[in-house]
């Protein structure tokens, strides 16, 4: 079986516990081992910060089981007033630390999606 | 001064001074990014410690010649540091993390070669596909196989454990003795010092708390930490051959 999950909710920090309890199972689901869920918890959460400070204020979050997890974070709707932080940097560079194959998608210059992923071992 | 300027002239003069400078301007990524891995069993402030470490090495590494913003580089190498950390910890007993590395990649290939021929690989065919000694091989996969002290001692004609066998590590004379060496190294040091040791090694409070409750940076309490031991080293040793 081949899962796949989306959730699509407002970006704001009463939903961080449900998309970190929801990227937990589904890293269980992809056969990851808890460190590696760990890892993808963190940068499920650093790509939605990414994503706020850009000025979306909802976003989608779509989860695949491929050999592992992809997972596929998107800014949703008009964007507000974006306040990008010197954390972006680090928050990225934690990105290309923690996962493999990191791919940015980016409007008119500005990030609108970030995926990446988590093999199995 | 720019961020290139900064790391040329620091690795142009290897400058302590300078080092410490450049640790104190960049501390705050250690800080945000040991942020980013509580939660996991581990205490903020030893998570700070270990990235801030990763941070004073990583300075030392960088080369700005490479065209990378310094944030960029030290990432990767403090969150490294930090899983390397949780790994180690994760062992009962503490492994080298080569040996880790080479009973894990044994077990892997072991299998592999199984599948491959299907028979088992001896120790020799093994270390060979390993590119190791045959002696490096058995050292590490002798090193996984935990005993337990309360465990009896092979070939003891008594009922003897391990922890029987293993050795008072002094006796309470020399313990005294220390006590008092210990005593007059920390009278020589001066009253700001001995406040860091009271509230340090007395009160046991992390470096974090320590800095908060003298009004200090945590590197200048690291600093004096440095200075503290090798006086105290100095002068135990000093009296030691008196």
């Amino acid at each position: 079986m081949n899962a796949r999950m989306e959730l699509c909710f407002p970006l704001g920090s009463e939903m961080m516990t449900t998309v970190r309890l929801t990227t937990g199972g589904m890293c269980a689901l992809a056969g990851l081992d808890l460190d590696t869920s760990e890892d993808c918890k963190v940068c499920v959460t650093e790509s939605l910060l990414l994503l706020l400070h850009r000025g979306f204020r909802e976003a989608r979050v779509v989860f695949s089981e491929e050999n592992g997890l992809r997972v596929a974070v998107k800014g949703e709707g008009e964007r507000k007033e974006a306040q990008e932080s010197a954390e972006d940097d680090i928050s990225l560079a934690l990105l290309g630390a923690l996962a493999g194959e990191v791919a940015e998608e980016k409007r008119e210059g500005v990030l609108v999606a970030l995926s990446f992923r988590f093999e199995s071992k | 001064m720019t961020e290139s300027e900064l790391f040329r002239e620091y690795r142009e003069t290897r400058d302590k001074a300078l080092r410490n400078r450049i640790a104190e301007k960049y501390l705050y990524i250690a800080a945000v990014i040991a942020k980013k891995f509580v939660g996991r069993g581990v205490e903020y402030d030893d998570l700070y410690q270990v990235a801030s470490l990763a941070l004073v090495r990583g300075i030392d590494r960088f080369d700005e010649r490479k065209g990378l913003q310094f944030s960029t580089f030290i990432t990767p190498t403090i969150t490294g540091e930090i899983k390397n950390y949780f790994r180690d910890r994760s062992r009962l007993v503490h492994l080298p993390r080569r040996v880790s590395e080479l009973r894990a990649l044994a077990r892997r290939t072991a299998e592999e070669m199984l599948s491959e021929s299907g028979k088992k690989p001896t120790a020799s065919e093994l270390a060979a596909r390993l590119h190791v000694s045959e002696e490096e091989l058995l050292h590490a996969e002798e090193a996984g196989s935990v005993v337990s002290l309360d465990a009896p001692v092979e070939g003891a004609e008594s009922e003897m454990s391990y922890y029987d066998a293993i050795p008072a590590a002094e006796d309470m004379y020399e313990r005294f003795e220390t006590k008092e060496a210990v005593l007059a190294a920390v009278g020589e040091l001066s009253e700001t010092e001995r406040e860091m040791v009271r509230l340090r090694f007395g009160q046991e409070l992390s470096q974090a708390e320590t800095a908060k409750r003298m009004g200090v940076s945590q590197m200048y309490i690291s600093r004096m930490e440095r200075k503290i031991l090798e006086k105290l080293r100095k002068s135990l040793k000093e009296g030691s051959l008196e």
